[in-house]
């Protein structure tokens, strides 16, 4: 049997393994990068370059450890480092002397190689493909219903563990039918969790660099933490969102570009690269949403996100929200990261009772 | 005396915002067209990024338009305390000290230049650092100061149409503007020329400084370096960015693909070795260090490369400098 090794998205690797099996081969993916597997990259890969690539590499590295000989990276279009990773890698695989193959998105011609070379019979193909496509929407959606129940579940892990078993349940769904049926159950499962339904919990918006918003590993399980500490989230990265972006500018419109670069306008007139202007719009749309506070996650040194850090800062002093500055690098320990985040819950819950009390003084003032 | 209109008294040339560049310049900083009396306006010039990138072409355009150009000082060591104070602490050190340069001139001038340079060679790249530039600008430390600012995309229009758009944008007369231009790019002509190094001496071990035009050109960076390879007797050559057309390659970033470029059509024979100056933090040279090495050493030509950060110790490199220098006398 074939094994093809695809990078780690978080959640959606499951999606996507999907569609690899179309071509006939098995995914080798996990849903976060192994801490081995960092280690490897970190060892292997030149001290500077920046923490999500070492993810990458280390993770290929463990896959051709583990005899796999295909691996599939998507190639970037932005102006950033990320644009010469699929060059670097290949670079530092060859060097180290490793087998694997690495094939990319690219296309040259009507097929892309990566078809080409396992040429599939296109029904075997392009069915595969919408049910990819119908996996990550569900995906999406069980994050959502994920963050929204995690923050008020009245016995600790619940919702966890009802997430963990319908993404087992999705990862081994093969049929159309099969994901459809998930698809209405999983509503249930999360209205089944025992909540508390009075709590009104912080809302706290989390923007930044792709891999650290969606690879558990990375982030130190940062949507965990801080769920459970009764925070609800909204993680700016939905890959069916993203998806659609996608389609939309191959078919020319790009509208919900668009509507961000319109959102961040004032204080951003330019796409910069990464996902920085989805950081700076964002911030700006849940400071006038009114959530209670922001955290921008990006590896140390990244250099779009780092560059439009004072724009950050400026948004949180105008618009009067809390950005939480988080940066990582392979010394980051998930303690350090939990204890910072403790103290913003704390601090964001102040910041409500204060508000808050100060309405209401302004309210009794008012009838008096 | 400042000959500046209000928007209600110039609104007859008032020029509308429909082109993206002409916006964010606040009325009060327009004046009537080919009102020559605006030399008491002083713009001011960070001594960073797109001052080395098209060197002496800001000065002579500034002037020539009839405004005073200020150019802040070449960057010294208080520079960088100042810059580590306030500037953000992941950012590259380029990027520190030209905050520490924007501030220094804040205050002191009526507005600041920083324009937003995408790309300054065809179908190339800039660092993503440079496009929020003049934004991170506006937010943070040039707060309450005007900031003049243009998008330099080479590869999308010109230089030149961009600064007539500049210019125009100033509410100066085309004529003029064009003239200025003129002038402007003879000027970063000669400053290129001055750049160059003179014809070889005889005898002398030749080393390439390879490194972007703001690290190697910059008095803090790459001086104390400069100053030890003189000192020994070296002769150095900084790479040259004064003719943009390097042949495609994969690299998209102009500069890295320009050094790239630049070594590739290297032989031996040209140089003893060649030395890359990177500063911490850089993201472009962390993709490109290895690149290069490998290029160098299927080349067979010696390479080292020195990483500069705040804390520039003077000893360190005077060592790393010898040794390799000394490796190599050894090795003739
Ligand atoms: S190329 Fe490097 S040194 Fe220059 S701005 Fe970008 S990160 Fe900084």
């Amino acid at each position: 049997m074939t094994y093809m090794a695809i990078p780690n998205i978080g959640n959606y690797t499951i999606a996507l393994a999907t569609a690899v099996e179309s071509l006939g081969i098995n995914a080798w993916a996990s849903t976060a990068t192994t801490p081995a597997a960092l280690k490897l990259g970190i060892d292997a890969a030149p001290e500077s370059v920046c923490l999500p690539l070492k993810a990458h590499l280390g993770h290929f590295i463990e896959a051709d450890r583990a005899g796999v000989e295909y691996a599939f990276m998507v190639n970037s279009v932005g102006t950033c480092r990320l644009r010469y990773y699929r060059h670097m890698i290949g670079q530092i695989l060859k060097d180290l002397g490793l087998k694997i193959k690495i094939f990319g998105l690219g296309f040259d011609g009507f097929k892309p190689p990566i078809v080409r070379h396992f040429d599939p019979g296109p029904i075997t193909f392009i069915k595969p493909l919408f049910h990819t496509v119908q996996k990550i929407k569900v995906i999406d959606e069980l994050e959502v219903a994920a963050w929204r129940t995690r923050a008020i579940e009245i016995t600790h892990g619940d919702t966890t563990q009802v997430m963990n078993k319908l993404l087992v349940e999705l990862s081994e769904s093969k049929t159309m039918a099969q994901t459809r049926a998930i698809r209405k159950k999983a509503a249930g499962c999360f209205a089944d969790i025992p909540v508390d339904k009075e709590k009104k919990p912080l809302k706290v918006g989390l923007v930044g660099e792709i891999s650290f918003l969606r690879d558990k590993c990375l982030n130190k399980n940062i949507e965990y933490i801080l769920g459970s500490q009764g925070i609800e989230l909204r993680n700016f990265f939905l890959l069916g969102e993203e998806l659609q972006n996608i389609t939309r500018i191959v078919f020319l419109n790009q509208s919900r570009r668009k509507s961000l670069s319109k959102l961040a306008d004032r204080y951003l007139q330019n796409s910069v690269g990464g996902h920085a202007l989805d950081s700076v719009a964002y911030s700006i749309h849940c400071a006038d949403e009114g959530y209670d506070g922001m955290i921008h996650l990006c590896p140390s040194g990244c250099m779009p996100e780092v560059s439009v850090r004072p724009i950050l800062k400026r948004v949180s002093k105008d618009k009067n929200i809390p950005i939480l500055e988080m940066s990582y690098d392979e010394h980051t320990c998930s303690v350090g990261i939990a204890t910072r985040l403790e103290a913003f819950a704390d601090v964001l819950m102040e910041r409500r009772k204060k508000n808050s009390s100060t309405a209401q003084r302004g309210k009794r003032a008012g009838h008096g | 005396m400042i000959m500046i209109k209000r928007l209600h008294e110039s609104a007859g040339v008032y020029i509308g915002t429909g082109n993206k560049f002409l916006r964010n310049i606040s009325p009060e900083w327009m004046w009537k067209s080919g009102t020559d009396s605006c030399s008491s306006l002083r713009i001011g010039i960070p001594r960073m990024f797109f001052y080395y990138i098209y060197p002496g072409l800001w000065e002579t355009f500034f002037s020539e338009l009839g405004m005073k150009p200020i150019v802040s000082r070449p960057s010294t060591t208080k520079t960088v305390e100042k810059a580590s104070q306030i500037s953000e602490t992941e950012h590259c050190l380029p990027n520190k000290l030209f905050d520490a340069h924007l501030a220094e001139l804040v205050g002191k001038v009526d507005m600041v230049f920083v324009p937003r340079v995408l790309s300054t060679i065809k179908n190339h790249l800039s660092c993503p650092k440079f496009g929020p530039l003049p934004d991170a600008a506006r937010a943070d430390i040039a707060r309450g100061t005007e900031v003049l600012s243009i998008d330099i995309d080479v590869s999308r229009s010109p230089l030149s149409k961009t600064l007539l758009l500049l210019g125009k944008k100033l509410n100066i007369q085309k004529s003029k503007t064009l003239s200025a231009i003129n002038s402007s790019f003879s000027a970063m002509e000669a400053a290129h020329k001055k750049m160059a190094r003179p014809d070889r001496i005889k005898g002398a071990p030749r080393f390439l400084l390879i490194g972007h035009p703001y690290v190697i050109h910059d008095n803090f960076i790459a001086g104390p370096i400069l100053n030890k390879l003189e000192s020994m007797g070296v002769e150095v050559e900084l790479v040259s960015f004064a003719d943009d057309t390097p042949a495609k390659s994969y690299i998209l970033w102009s500069t890295a693909n320009k050094i790239y470029h630049e070594i590739n059509t290297l032989t031996s024979e040209d140089y003893d070795g060649v030395i890359q100056l990177t500063v911490f933090n850089c993201g472009c040279d962390s993709m490109m260090i290895d690149t290069y090495r490998q290029l160098m050493k299927d080349k067979n030509i010696p390479y080292m490369y020195l990483m500069v950060d705040e804390h520039l110790a003077q000893s360190g490199i005077d060592t790393r400098v010898e040794a390799f220098i000394d490796s190599l006398r050894w090795r003739q």
